[in-house]
């Protein structure tokens, strides 16, 4: 067996294995450190895949910066275990037939023969550096770069907005 | 090298646990991380072909699914701490009142 | 260069407006804040103008930074119909006690504003996503806006957590097609479908992952399921918003998405989702609607049965069906903002959404009854109002493109429509209420608003010319 593809197994079972892991946890804390395990080694993927900014972003933003806040909501709230029961559900139906859409699709790429999708290759010495990055998003992808300005200043303002407590009020059950 | 059909596989995978997680699970937090674990699969789908086709553009567009999905955390936390406040639980099927 | 800036003068212009209202709201004093929604309103109307004057696309659609944008008509109409939504729903806040003096509340509806304005231009994948999230996340904050409102924070956390959910699987759609056709433009992925080398199984799946996502915000059945709450807890002036801007929005993709980069002509099966949806959206939404007792559930169940006759144009697959498209939307935007609009002031003067609580409306306020009896009629799709050309649009683009069974339904369903419209009508004018005798004010500027909506609404329906001409250029524009 080729290494690549012993790395690739490797890591294949440590993402799947801690998606299940997160999804299996009854505590939600032991949910999310899954949950950044499987981001860590989703990093790792973007390494093998020659994506080294992606990676380092993916460890920053997602692993740091989100899972962390994840991590502080829940325990502000003390949520760890607030699951009771089970129930009928409003978006059940979508996402079952999705899941089944997306099955199918994934076994059709798989495994059939007429779909041609492109092979792996060793890629230029500079593909994914963040250099040939950052020159791409100032220059085709501008207009994205500043978009993104007004979508984070709108999520800053909602999530002010949102969480500052100007008439007190909590409503007992 | 690893062919690209193999990410494919393991991006579905990820994106159908992601899936059952939002299905199964009734804690808000919870269901929401399971959406942030599909958003991954999308991401590293995107980062492989991008390596297939030698093309920067799948790169860039897993970049601004990040800055997105970090304004959207932001929110949806905040809105789960906001109906925390109101009824004292996360638990989705004990936060529904509207019904008709 | 110049050009290019120029065609995003609307999105400039919204953004200028956003952080001068973060500095106005900063400055004005307590007592003064009522002035805000007036303010945006005003600011709104201005991006109006300089998008009439100045932003006006050429005959040739061009892609313009980059291929991150067209420049087209459909573009154009779509960014004129959101900045006129976005400006009445200011205009209805007015007197909304949570949300009036709220600074925020207004720079989060010019973000969005500025969201979909991009949605209705996106030529590549990235940019449309990037769009498609800058007009949600606002939406979720405003839902959720009246923090103190238990039905408040639920409606903006089911609308975030279904909204994050479709965006994620609208994701993984668009990285499949990503892998099928190796580029993010539009209209080198549309090259690439059409010449028919991609697997069009795989292509169908992918499209059906990306159809989640669009469905989501144009609440059309299979993922309809957040509209009626959400629309019911959110603050009415936000569900007025919701069900007509951020509609249009979610179809202006449509359009361009199922027109423009998967013609029918390549994937024939598009024809048939399409129509399927169509049949099942104004059905559900229709039988669902005739058991409402609240108003604004019984107009969210209206909005999901009108994104089924509207996708009917959709699935006719030709200039006809996107004219009438562009068409139909223009008259849903005037005639359910008329329609929440008498809800809003209803709402602010009673304090209750419950149809039974119209009873005597029409001896309180004939007016008021009267704007909601077009409104109403208008929906129903009865002449000489907008509503009923607008009907006779789609249903002749389903018959055009041999859809005879659809458009039999349609009329179909516009007669069941029209049954629970009547019903509320009963209760508005023969009904008779216990407050009779007293006096229903309305302020000068939701009376203002009202007119004009209503207005359009009977202009829409009688002068065709100009709004059907502008239709057919934005469904030209698309290809």
């Amino acid at each position: 067996m080729q290494p690549e593809l012993i790395v690739f197994f490797v890591l294949g079972t440590v993402a799947v294995g801690s998606a299940i892991g997160m999804l299996l946890s009854r505590n939600a804390v032991y949910s999310a450190l899954f949950l950044i395990l499987n981001f860590a080694t989703v990093a790792v993927f973007y390494l093998v895949l020659g994506a080294p900014f992606i990676a380092m972003v993916q460890v920053t933003v997602y692993a740091g910066a989100i899972m962390v806040l994840f991590l502080f909501v829940i325990m502000l709230l003390g949520a760890e275990h607030l699951e009771r029961r089970t129930g009928a559900d409003w978006q059940k139906p979508i996402a079952a037939l999705l899941g089944v859409v997306l099955l199918v699709e994934a076994g059709y790429v798989l495994l059939s023969e007429s779909v041609s999708l492109p092979g792996i290759n060793v890629p230029a010495a500079d593909y994914g550096a963040p250099v040939a990055i950052g020159e791409l998003l100032f220059s085709e992808y501008l207009l994205p770069f500043e978009v993104t300005s007004v979508l984070l200043l709108a999520a800053m303002v909602g999530a002010i907005v949102i969480t500052r407590r100007d008439a007190p009020r909590r409503k007992k059950r | 090298m690893v062919p690209v059909q193999y990410f494919v596989g393991l991006s579905a995978i990820l994106f159908t646990l992601g899936a059952l997680g939002v299905l199964t699970r009734r804690n808000a937090i919870i269901i929401f991380m399971s959406i942030e674990l599909m958003l991954n699969s999308a991401n590293l789908l995107f980062v492989a072909f991008a390596r297939a086709f030698e093309a920067l553009s799948g790169q860039i567009f897993v970049f601004f699914v990040m800055t997105v999905a970090a304004a959207e955390v932001a929110v949806g936390l905040a809105l789960i701490v906001a109906v925390f406040r109101t009824k004292d639980t996360i638990n989705i099927d004990e936060v529904s009142s509207l019904r008709g | 260069m110049q050009a290019n800036t120029l065609a995003i003068l609307p999105e400039i212009s919204l953004a200028v407006l956003a952080a001068l209202l973060i500095l106005i709201d900063l400055r004005l004093k307590p007592e003064r804040k009522a002035l805000l929604p007036g303010i945006t309103a005003a600011g709104l109307l201005a991006v109006l103008a300089l998008t009439l004057a100045f932003a006006r696309p050429g005959a040739a659609p061009e892609s313009i930074w980059g291929g991150m944008l067209r420049h087209d008509t459909a573009a154009f109409v779509f960014r004129l119909i959101f900045l006129f939504g976005a400006a009445v729903t200011c205009l209805f806040t007015i007197g909304w006690k949570q949300v009036e003096r709220r600074g925020e509340f207004f720079v989060l509806l010019v973000l969005s504003t500025l969201g979909m304005t991009l949605m209705a231009a996106a030529g590549d994948l990235i940019m449309l996503f990037l769009a498609i999230e800058t007009a949600s996340i606002p939406l979720y904050v405003m839902a959720g806006f009246m923090t103190a409102d238990e039905k408040s924070t639920e409606s903006g956390f089911k609308y975030l957590l279904f909204g994050a959910l479709t965006s994620s699987v609208m994701v993984y759609g668009f990285s499949l097609l990503y892998g099928f056709a190796g580029t993010t433009d539009l209209y080198a992925l549309a090259a690439a479908v059409a010449s028919g080398d991609l697997p069009p199984l795989g292509l169908l799946g992918a499209l059906v992952l990306v159809l989640a996502g669009f469905g989501f915000k144009v609440a059309v059945v299979p993922f309809h399921f957040w509209a009626p709450d959400v629309y019911e807890g959110a603050p009415t002036p936000v569900t007025a918003f919701l069900s007509t801007a951020s509609k249009s929005a979610g179809f202006a993709v449509v359009v361009r998405f199922l027109l423009a980069v998967f013609p029918a002509a390549v994937l024939p099966q598009i024809i048939g989702v399409a129509a399927l949806m169509s049949v099942l959206s104004m059905t559900l939404g229709n039988s669902a609607a005739l058991a409402q007792r609240n108003i604004k559930r019984l107009l969210a169940y209206s909005s999901i049965a009108h994104a089924g006759y509207i996708l009917m144009g959709v699935a006719a697959a030709s200039l006809l069906g996107a004219a009438s498209v562009v068409y139909y939307l223009a008259v849903y935007l005037v005639t359910n903002l008329a329609a929440f609009g008498v809800v809003i002031i209803y709402f602010n003067v009673v304090g209750s959404d419950e149809i039974k609580d119209y009873a005597g409306l029409s001896r309180r306020h004939p007016g008021l009854a009267f704007a909601l009896l077009v409104a109403l009629l208008s929906l129903a799709g009865v002449p000489p109002l907008g509503g009923f050309f607008a009907k006779i649009l789609v249903f002749a683009a389903a018959v055009e493109a041999g859809l005879i069974w659809l458009a039999v339904a349609g009329v179909l369903n516009a007669i069941l429509g029209l049954y629970y419209y009547l019903m509320v009508l009963k209760v508005v004018y023969l009904d008779r209420g216990p407050d009779e005798d007293k006096p229903l004010p309305v302020r000068r500027a939701h009376m203002a608003a009202l007119v004009v909506c209503l207005l359009l609404v009977l202009a829409l329906g009688t002068v065709l010319g100009p709004m059907y001409d502008w239709s057919n250029l934005a469904a030209g524009g698309l290809f």
